[in-house]
């Protein structure tokens, strides 16, 4: 099924190619290092959800996590988090600019002191990853940790890697 | 051109014209501020932000949000004056908003013991008159809200206290209230804010609320991505780039 309509914004550098041992996987972000995520790797244990909302200052609640683990047939998951896209919806439909691209990590960042919580970017995010937080009222989003994701560091799997 | 002010004597970098609390903020200096918000300009409504300009022509105690950065700039954050005059504000703020949890806990925190009753009708309850939802929403292009009335009198709301029509039930305005204390409602079927109802605009595919109809309008009208990016909530999203992604790695 096709998740998004064809004009929509391309990612910074997937590369929609196989993942795995041999073939080259799909890497998401940076030009100098990449968040890299090898579905066929993923055993679907979610801990890097759980790894992500404790890095995010959430006390552990999973409804946190900024990267999430989709279930894709018999022992096949799917690890879909912010893809940085380089003509994102998101940075396109804010309305005070809140959301820029971090220069170092390459990763694009939401300023919880510009956003004012109109919902905008959450609902034009082609691919699910913008979240309104309801209690917060603001824009959440993968930062990449500020360049040491947690989702990767703490993956048992070695599904994810920062690299 | 990066300029250099001081604060509590430790020098700081900043671009001239930046807001000085923002310039204070970010190099972690703790400054109490309710009404300043990024995004818009600030009108130094709640003065909880003084602080002490030791330089200069014009020192003595001003607020920090609307005052901007200039080279050579010295100012203290925190001194038995300023700790006075931000408690006598914050006083009056409690006068209008007293059960305001955030007011509560700074009064708290300070020692603040309100001296004089809150006054019968305060208007909406807890909002302390800082238009920053009047700011937010004209800065959004809805300017759906005015503050009405003078003195006593003086109130926020949608301006000429009927349902404005530029209002596309986004509810910035209460994310970004310092009191929370706009009230916004949903259900199932519809949005109601500011004694307006919203209908919404509901998921392709398993029918739940995406964003109001107009506020999709006019998204769709000034924002410039294509009509079908809102068709879709979230969680459905996700599942389908998870599919496709699965399509290409299988
Ligand atoms: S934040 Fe400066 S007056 Fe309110």
């Amino acid at each position: 099924m096709c998740a998004s309509p064809a004009s929509s914004p391309r990612p910074a550098s997937v590369s929609p190619a196989w993942s795995g041992e041999k073939a080259p996987p799909l890497v998401v972000g940076a030009v100098e290092r990449t968040l890299v995520v090898m579905p066929r790797r993923c055993i679907g244990c979610r801990t890097c959800e759980l790894a992500c909302s404790f890095a995010h200052g959430g006390p552990g609640r999973m409804a946190r996590a900024r990267i999430r683990v989709h279930p894709a047939g018999e022992k096949r998951f799917v690890q879909i988090t912010c893809l940085q896209c380089e003509n994102a919806a998101c940075a396109k439909v804010c309305p005070v600019q809140a959301i820029a691209r971090d220069e170092r990590t390459r990763a694009l960042v939401v300023s919880l002191e510009r956003c004012v919580g109109c919902g905008l970017c959450e609902a034009a995010c082609p691919f699910g990853h913008m979240h309104f937080d309801r209690e917060t009222r603001r824009a959440e989003k993968c930062d990449l940790c500020g360049g040491n994701p947690a989702c990767a560091a703490f993956c048992p799997a070695k599904a994810l890697e920062y690299r | 051109m990066a300029i250099r002010i001081f604060i509590d004597e430790q020098e700081v970098k900043a671009e001239p014209g930046e807001s000085v609390l923002m310039v204070a903020r970010r190099a972690g200096f703790d400054i109490p501020a309710l009404c300043y918000h990024e995004a818009v300009e600030s009108i130094g409504a709640c003065r909880l932000c003084l602080v002490e300009v030791r330089s200069g022509a014009r020192p003595g105690i001003s607020t920090s949000c609307n005052m901007k950065a200039e080279d050579g700039l010295r100012i203290s954050t925190d001194s038995p004056e300023i700790r006075r005059d931000r408690a006598t504000n914050l006083e009056l703020l409690l006068l209008r908003a007293p059960g305001s949890p955030v007011l509560r806990e700074l009064a708290a925190r300070w020692g603040v013991r309100p001296r004089l009753q809150p006054p019968p009708d305060a208007g909406i309850a807890n909002c302390i008159l800082c238009e920053l939802c009047v700011r937010v929403c004209a800065a959004l292009g809805h300017n759906a809200l005015a503050a009405v009335g003078r003195g006593e009198k003086k109130r926020v709301g949608p301006a000429f206290g009927k349902p404005a029509e530029g209002c596309v039930g986004c509810g910035a305005c209460l994310s970004v209230c310092p009191t929370r204390c706009i009230v916004m409602k949903d259900t199932p079927a519809a949005r109601t804010i500011w004694g307006q109802s919203f209908e919404f605009h509901r998921c392709q595919v398993c029918g739940q609320p995406v964003i109001t109809e107009k506020h999709r309008a006019f998204a769709i009208a000034k924002r410039g991505l294509p009509e079908d990016y809102y068709d879709v909530c979230e969680p459905c999203k996700q599942s389908q780039a998870s599919q496709r992604f699965a399509s290409v790695v299988w």
